[in-house]
């Protein structure tokens, strides 16, 4: 509910005559998007100054009358300057502060992550009221990580210089993790693709066919059991008594397949980013 | 051909004016901004910023764009155009410094800030560097003119509470918020 702010003064100088001396009295702090008023002394036409954010407006007003401040001129915080001018000019300075949170302005890091990482996922919120001025006063904000149903991390967290941050390890689950804040009845969701790490226990199986060597991977997890994402490369390295040979495959629907030309007796190794896995020794061609 | 010759003339006598007004004009702007400019003095500290640590290379990134961003609202301000704000604003700050400029020139007022100084300290850094908070304690003499009279002049001290984002080239101001002395 907006209110008005009356302040009165006293009358220090009475007189008839058209702008005669003034003094004024402003609020001493407005909410934003409240109305407010300014009180003057004396009597006759002058002007009004008001600049502040958003604002730098002049209009007449009749000294000893209460000027009445718009709400639509006090919606952005900040400090406010009132300048009453008739033969002289008198002024008076207020602030106008940001009103209760109405939005959060909410940044998290990444959007994709691997599992299992510490200190990998992070996020910044900032309150702020409905005329989009930061909101100062400390409010706790409720961080949360959920992934389904299920809650991985919730912390609340005063805002210091309206700023308030977490940090946290990544889950252990591949998939979609909703990142929360809220304070009071507000809140911004984003979401967080986890995803695999590192391939763990990589190993191959291996057969002799008509034109060379058909390897391939059992399906590739990470250590925590989440199958790799499709693409990951995995390279196989052959080497035979003439030579060596490498191929690159990515891996789809968990598991990467080559085909290796070679007739003699051939020992396969396979690696994914720093990740070895077993060796495989094939027979020479029959 | 005299004819002709005199038209030529007359033609080559217009572009050199138009050339010559062009050069004063961007001497003009030149000198005003660097005049602007040099009477900005603002120095920063970045020691309490958390939880990211602030680089040098970045601090004197912000201190270049904060710099660039006062000078651009004094001048935008003082001569009541909008022109300045393109570039070192972002969203809100730039909302409301617009709606300030037309505001003053519907009323035909104006705001000059004269002889800045700022003590700038970084407060915040996100730990991912992509939000900054700075609050700046300001003094300069603020002139409020009305249709070129000076109709308020007074050296003040104010306080405020800035957010920077980076941009594609430089950092922007998305809030500028002036708070009282707390």
């Amino acid at each position: 509910m907006r209110r008005t702010l009356l302040i009165y003064v006293a009358l220090c100088l009475g007189g008839s005559m058209a702008g005669s001396a003034q003094d004024l009295r402003v609020p001493a702090s407005v909410t934003a998007g409240d109305e407010a008023a300014i009180s003057t002394t004396g009597s006759g036409k002058a002007t009004l100054y008001l600049l502040g954010p958003g604002v730098a407006r002049k209009t007449d007003v009749n000294l000893g009358e209460e000027i009445h401040l718009q709400a639509q001129d006090l919606r952005n915080a900040g400090d406010y300057l009132a300048l009453v001018c008739s033969d002289t000019c008198h002024s008076g300075t207020f602030y106008v502060t940001a009103s209760k949170p109405a939005s959060l302005a909410f940044l998290v890091h990444p959007s994709r992550v691997p599992v299992g990482r510490g200190d990998a996922l992070s996020g910044v919120a900032f309150p702020f009221d409905q005329f989009r001025n930061l909101v100062l006063t400390p409010a706790t904000i409720n961080f949360q990580l959920t992934a389904g149903d299920k809650s991985l991390f919730s912390r609340p967290v005063r805002t210091q210089n309206g700023a308030a941050w977490f940090r946290t390890a990544s889950g252990k689950s591949a998939g979609v993790v909703q990142v929360t804040a809220s304070v009071d009845d507000v809140s911004a969701r984003r979401a967080v693709q986890q995803v695999a790490s590192e391939p763990c226990n990589l190993r191959i199986t291996g057969q002799r066919i008509p034109i060379g060597i058909l390897v391939q991977t059992e399906p590739v997890h990470d250590c925590a059991g989440n199958v790799v994402p499709d693409g990951t490369i995995v390279t196989f390295s052959a080497a035979e008594a003439n030579g060596k040979s490498t191929v690159d495959a990515p891996v789809k629907q968990g598991i990467a397949r080559a085909q290796i030309e070679a007739s003699g007796t051939t020992v396969i190794s396979v690696a994914s980013g720093v990740v070895m896995g077993n060796e495989l020794r094939i027979g020479a061609k029959q | 051909m005299k004819m002709s010759g005199i038209i030529k003339s007359a033609v080559c006598f217009r572009f050199a004016v138009r050339q010559v007004g062009t050069f004063a004009l961007i001497c003009g702007l030149v000198l005003s901004s660097y005049a602007a400019d040099s009477a900005l003095q603002i120095q920063l500290d970045t020691k309490k910023a958390s939880p990211r640590a602030v680089e040098s290379l970045t601090e004197r990134g912000i201190l270049r764009d904060y710099r660039f961003a006062w000078t651009s609202m004094s001048q935008a301000l003082e001569l009541s155009t909008l022109d300045p704000l393109e570039g070192p604003f972002a969203g809100e700050a730039k909302r409301v410094l617009r709606d300030t400029v037309v505001s003053q020139q519907h009323s035909g007022l104006s705001q000059q800030y004269v002889n800045q100084n700022h003590r700038v300290e970084a407060v915040f850094y996100s730990p991912e560097g992509d939000v900054m908070e700075l609050h700046d304690t300001a003094e300069y003499e603020l002139r409020i003119s009305d249709g070129g009279k000076i109709i308020h002049d007074e050296k003040v001290v104010m306080h405020f509470v800035v957010l920077m984002t980076p941009g594609a080239d430089r950092w922007v101001i998305r809030q500028l918020q002036a708070v009282p002395q707390s």
